[in-house]
């Protein structure tokens, strides 16, 4: 078991610990959900600047200028993005042309929010027939970086227009499927774990080459090609209960599993040894420094636990506004797709510098995933039978 | 920042640069260490990849970008510094093992 891994309190101390935190965070999730909900009817005043009166009728909303004359229809729908659920409502007039659209609820990281450039989106579908708009190109969209949120929004706006469709217009727009994606990430993400679980009966320089190899190869895959390690604000949102769609998101829904599967039953954690691309850029700088200073122990248990204590904090106030972006602060995008806000940039700069003379840094001292793996690890040795607990002792 | 719009602040950079030109020089011919052009090429590329991240912190500031000056600062700063470490070690190539170790 690693030296990070291995209990330094009593097992009584440790779980008063686990339960305050999963007390803490609990209170705190409730306390999220029971916010009030949004008021659509703000959004649809924006869009029909004459409305008077709104009435909600067979799911959508019918709005009335103050003459009583019908002016438009309003639908909302919500879709799942990055962070979480997204929640639009969409205005059409009576001739069934899209008078505006506006976002009521988002949950996105700032970063890819603004360079989903959801503006420009929504006002592109202005004046346009509900019925003759390419909902399609949410996706040719995402090739901004933002493909999550573009397709989100897309797809909230679409979700509205069928309501609308359907509630006023009598008409069912046909079900837009979306195609299950497993592909060369997916593909890739499967074989880093299989090689990764295989390389545990190698010995030495054969299991250090596998390692070097596998984690070169998620360097350019799961870092530079697609942007996908595993990052603390999709835990969250999952947490949280924003469960992304399998059919998009099949490679994270991998990843995650690869994760708390080789920790639990193999006791190693192979994402992190094999996969992870931030780890491998860590390793790589560390070549170029080609020394390693050896930390004295107390500053490991000091930095260990400001670590937990970021994350936890992290978390409680993701779930407290219930925000899973809050929650992100990884410098990944900053090194991947060149994203990212000051604090990340400079966050880089630190673990960087410091891997040319520090074991991979990050890992260590900042990355939520070993806070994870300690806890999945801890959860494995209450598990044991008394017995075996002893003897491992 | 007016300063990073005036001539004064080139005139600074490129005293740097000859500075630590005549530096490296004086440093490596003081311990015997090799120079071969290929040496030579890798230290003025590093040198002309640092001075263009102080002249991009220094004009972005001078155009009032303070955002761009920190990101692209930060951004060419670690290839800068990363690339510093490997062309130091690529320098000392050739060096004596008690020469590396001193300066190690």
């Amino acid at each position: 078991m690693p030296a990070h891994v291995r209990n330094r309190r009593s097992p009584k101390i440790r779980l008063a610990v686990y339960l305050a935190v999963l007390v803490a965070l609990a209170l705190a999730l409730r306390y999220g959900r029971t916010r009030a909900a949004p008021d659509l009817t703000v959004s649809i005043r924006d869009i029909f600047p004459r409305a008077d009166s709104i009435i909600r009728d067979r799911g959508v909303f019918r709005v009335y200028a103050d003459s009583g004359l019908l002016i438009g229809w309003a639908g909302s729908g919500q879709a799942s993005g990055y962070g979480g659920p997204m929640l639009l409502v969409t205005g059409i007039d009576t001739l069934g042309q899209i008078v505006g659209a506006r976002v009521v609820e988002q949950r996105e990281t700032p970063i890819f929010w603004r360079m989903a450039r959801p503006n420009d989106l929504l006002a592109s579908l202005s004046g346009k027939e509900f019925d003759q708009i390419d909902f399609d190109r949410g996706r040719v969209d995402g090739i901004t970086g933002a493909t999550l949120s573009s397709e989100a929004i897309f797809a909230s706006v679409r979700a509205g227009v069928v309501d609308v469709a359907a509630g006023a217009f009598d008409t069912e727009l046909p079900a837009q499927e979306r195609p299950f994606e497993f592909g060369l990430l997916e593909i890739a993400v499967l074989i880093l774990f299989v090689v990764g679980i295989a390389a545990q009966k190698a010995r030495g320089t054969s299991r250090q080459r596998i390692r070097w190899a596998t984690q070169i190869a998620g360097l350019l895959i799961l870092g530079f090609w697609k942007d996908s390690p595993i990052t603390l604000a999709k835990l969250v949102a999952m947490l949280s209960g924003f469960f992304p769609p399998v059919k998009t998101s099949l490679a994270m829904y991998l990843l995650i599993a690869g994760f708390l599967i080789t920790s639990f039953f193999w006791g190693r954690n192979i994402y992190c040894l094999y996969a992870c691309p931030f780890g491998a850029a860590q390793r790589l700088v560390g070549l170029i420094g080609g020394k390693s200073i050896k930390l004295p122990q107390w500053s490991v248990r000091l930095m260990e636990g400001l670590r937990n204590l970021i994350v936890f904090a992290a978390i409680f106030m993701a779930f407290l506004t219930l925000q899973p972006a809050l929650a992100s602060y990884e410098p990944f995008a900053a090194l991947f797709s060149l994203n990212g806000t000051t604090l990340q940039w400079i966050l880089l700069f630190v673990v960087l510098v410091a891997s040319l003379l520090i074991r991979t840094p990050w890992c260590d001292f900042f990355c939520p995933m070993r806070t994870f793996e300690v806890a999945v690890q801890d959860l494995k040795v209450a598990t044991r039978k008394p017995q075996q607990r002893s003897s491992d002792g | 920042m007016p300063i990073f719009n005036s001539g004064f602040f080139w005139f600074v950079e490129g005293i740097l640069c000859c500075i630590v030109v005549l530096g490296i020089r004086a440093w490596a011919l003081d311990r015997a260490i090799a120079m071969p052009w290929w040496k030579w090429l890798a230290v003025g590329m590093w040198a002309l990849f640092t001075g263009f991240t102080i002249a991009f912190v220094g004009t972005s500031l001078g155009e009032g970008e303070p955002t761009a000056a920190v990101q692209g600062g930060i951004m060419f700063g670690i290839v800068a510094v990363l690339s510093g470490v490997g062309v130091w070690r690529l320098w000392l190539i050739g060096a004596g093992p008690r020469e590396k170790q001193a300066e190690s």
